[in-house]
């Protein structure tokens, strides 16, 4: 059924590759697919911000060989069940490119559909390694994996000489897989790993957990999952006065955090992104987010600003609007983006990318750790 | 000594949250003892008033009143007000129109007014997590050596006490005055109260505002135990509260309370020993355990055939 399905949307596209250029169409259209309601809306604030950007940008300055961008924006609040909805709709609407989406476990039910439907899709901040390990053609992202970050979190750990080391997930694709990584490459180096143990997300109370950690007598915790979690276990952790170290992925990693756990996030280790914002060849395009108002240093600003450049640079590599085309030429290509020079492999994974660790303090600042 | 400590700590865990269910339990089980409908849009009211007592907090905060026993008890009378009326307002809007049908009526009308609830929240208040200031800090520790202690926080003390003294008043309020005797009576029998001058719409209305006043206290309590809220507060903290009820068995209020407490309890030790993945595993086997024994749940009655 699926295959035929594929063949059918493949003819489809190829028919309307040819047919489209001759109705000289002067519009693309762009899905962006991210969470701008629910718990982890701030992150999909990042993402919107970062694509508007690039879209403004691209046709200020005379669209792509000579067709202007146009976004198509819905809201997948990071639901699965929302994603696969308004993966859909955007399939109604026509649009042969998305940038999107934001959670891994949105991302994966989404991919199915527009790999079915013959859509481009790249996403600017799903780390999870099984997004592209299906074969699928259509499938890119401008983010390293949870097995990139996993061992950096893993090797820092390793560096601070933990005694008793506990591992807690959310139990959600992102989270559980990116601390089963962290787990693996600490027991690689011999760290004594005391707990590996899952929660249940959208709980609001860890003081059970807490007690187990306490009497476990850890000195670091690594949590795989989202800040509201992390946030509480901080807060009820401080209360309860446990003596660890928290250290956690990029999905903790903004002030909501702050506002959740206050003073207890004061020296929480995140792994995040490099901060791209603080490159010198990007101080132009910094200063027009400042103009606008808005802030390009959250980890995903610039990654869906690159996802976007990229679907543009692939339509005037590959000569063509089709999403196979472009498909191809990026994986041919090797492309200047504010994020670096972005190559692909054939699974549709950046060839290198570079988690960095961050020490986050009470004001919501952080300071990079060596 | 280490593994004794360790089981206490987890009681006390356990207790807490267990007495929080129990006081958002009880505004389940007086309705369906009255009215014998299940009042979905319940934990809706529970985030309203800890969402209420935040906006107030944050209200006096700006005013400059810092004195803490005068802003609990502002942000309290606050909490029970607006709850306490939305409880009422959702009983006159989605159900007395609909009462006396066929029963799944009526459940639908409160499922759409829980979802039209956090809705409306998530739109005027926003989807994210706002912090909850923690008004009530620190606590005492003791017992055992360097590497464990036995630890008790104000705010879990503040949170037993609370529950302690609202149960109480409520058990008295419905053994000894005016308005809990006609509140039994109608229990027992809504037409007859009805003939014998009970003026019965009052007396449910009675019930849903004693209901909310009680969720607006645990959220409060709550509210300032995790440090934030967000529109799904109400959510899971429903559910469990709901199961709370049918475990005590539903339409009594002394098993509203055991029901929360063993539910919290049986949380809180299978995460201590066995894992938190198994949490929910348990609790619920528990319950399907406890109706498969004793179908009308902990200390429920059996209902009588009435001829």
């Amino acid at each position: 059924m699926t295959k035929k399905f594929t063949k059918l949307a493949l003819a489809a596209g190829v028919s309307a590759a040819i047919t489209l250029p001759a109705s000289a169409v002067a519009e693309i259209r762009i899905g962006i697919a991210g969470p701008m309601t629910g718990p982890v809306a701030q992150y999909g604030d990042m993402q919107f911000s970062g694509a508007r950007m690039a879209i403004e940008r691209i046709n200020a300055s005379g669209g792509v060989d000579g067709e202007m961008l146009e976004a198509v924006e819905v809201d997948d609040v990071c639901d699965p069940k929302q994603a696969v909805t308004v993966a859909n709709r955007l399939v109604n609407e026509g649009v042969s490119f998305v940038v999107g989406h934001l959670c891994s476990s949105s991302t994966q039910p989404a991919s199915d559909i527009y790999e079915d439907e013959g859509i481009l899709m790249i996403t600017p901040a799903s780390t999870s390694p099984g997004i592209t390990e299906r074969g699928y053609e259509l499938v890119f992202r401008t983010i390293g994996l949870d097995s990139m970050q996993g061992p950096v979190a893993g090797n820092h750990l390793v560096s601070l000489d933990p005694q008793r080391v506990a591992v807690v997930h959310d139990k959600q694709q992102y989270g559980e897989g990116i601390a089963t990584a962290v787990r693996d490459t600490l027991k690689e180096s011999g760290v004594n790993v005391v707990m590996f143990e899952g929660i249940t997300a959208g709980d609001k109370d860890f003081s059970s957990l807490v007690t187990k950690l306490k009497q476990a007598d850890v000195d670091y915790v690594y949590y795989g999952g989202y800040h509201p979690e992390l946030g509480l276990i901080l807060r009820q952790a401080r209360q309860a006065d446990l003596d660890a170290v928290f250290m956690g992925p990029e999905g903790v990693g903004n002030s909501d955090i702050n506002t959740i756990a206050g003073d207890a996030a004061e020296g929480l280790l995140v792994t995040l992104p490099p901060s791209f914002d603080e490159k010198e060849e990007n101080q132009e395009l910094v200063k027009a987010f400042n103009e606008k108002g808005e802030d390009p240093s959250g980890p995903f600003v610039l990654t869906s600003y690159t996802a976007v450049q990229l679907i543009a640079d692939g339509i005037e590599q590959a000569g063509s609007t089709d999403p196979f085309d472009v498909a191809d030429a990026l994986r041919e290509g090797s492309f200047e983006t504010p994020i670096g020079t972005v190559s692909y492999d054939e699974k549709g994974d950046m060839e290198s990318f570079e988690f960095v660790v961050y020490e986050w303090h009470a004001d919501g600042s952080k300071t990079p750790v060596n | 000594m280490q593994d004794l400590l360790y089981f206490c700590q987890q009681l006390i865990n356990g207790l807490t949250i267990g007495s929080t269910y129990a006081l958002i339990a009880i505004g389940y089980t007086m309705v369906y003892g009255i009215i014998g409908m299940i009042n979905f849009a319940h934990g809706e009211i529970y985030m309203i008033g800890a969402y209420t007592a935040l906006i107030a907090i944050t209200g006096l905060a700006t005013l400059g009143i810092a004195w803490l026993p005068l802003v609990l008890l502002i942000a309290l009378i606050c909490a029970v007000i607006v709850s306490s009326s939305m409880g009422w307002a959702v009983e006159r809007v989605a159900y007395r129109p609909v009462r006396g049908r066929h029963r799944l009526i009526p459940l639908i009308s409160a499922i759409g007014m829980s979802i039209f609830l956090q809705n409306y929240v998530h739109l005027s208040q926003g989807s994210r997590n706002i912090g909850f200031p923690a008004l009530i800090e620190g606590g005492f520790q003791f017992g055992g050596d360097e590497s464990f202690q036995l630890s008790i926080s104000w705010i879990q003390i503040t949170i037993f006490v609370t529950t302690f003294i609202c149960m109480s008043a409520l058990s008295l309020f419905i053994s000894r005055s005016r308005i809990g005797r006609a509140c039994r009576a109608v229990s027992q029998d809504l037409g007859m109260a009805n003939l014998l001058g009970i003026d019965t719409n009052r007396i449910i209305s009675a019930t849903f505002v004693i209901g909310a006043a009680l969720a607006a206290v645990a959220g409060l309590l709550l509210g300032m135990y995790y440090g934030s809220v967000d529109p799904l507060f109400g959510f899971i903290a429903g559910l469990k509260a709901f199961t709370a009820a049918v475990l005590g068995g539903i339409g009594s209020i002394p098993g509203a309370m055991l029901g929360g407490l063993i539910l919290g309890i049986a949380e809180a030790m299978t995460s201590g020993y066995l894992s938190g993945e198994y949490k929910d595993v348990i609790s619920f086997s528990l319950l399907i355990l406890i109706l498969l024994f004793k179908p009308t749940g902990l200390l429920g009655k059996p209902e009588v055939e009435k001829i």
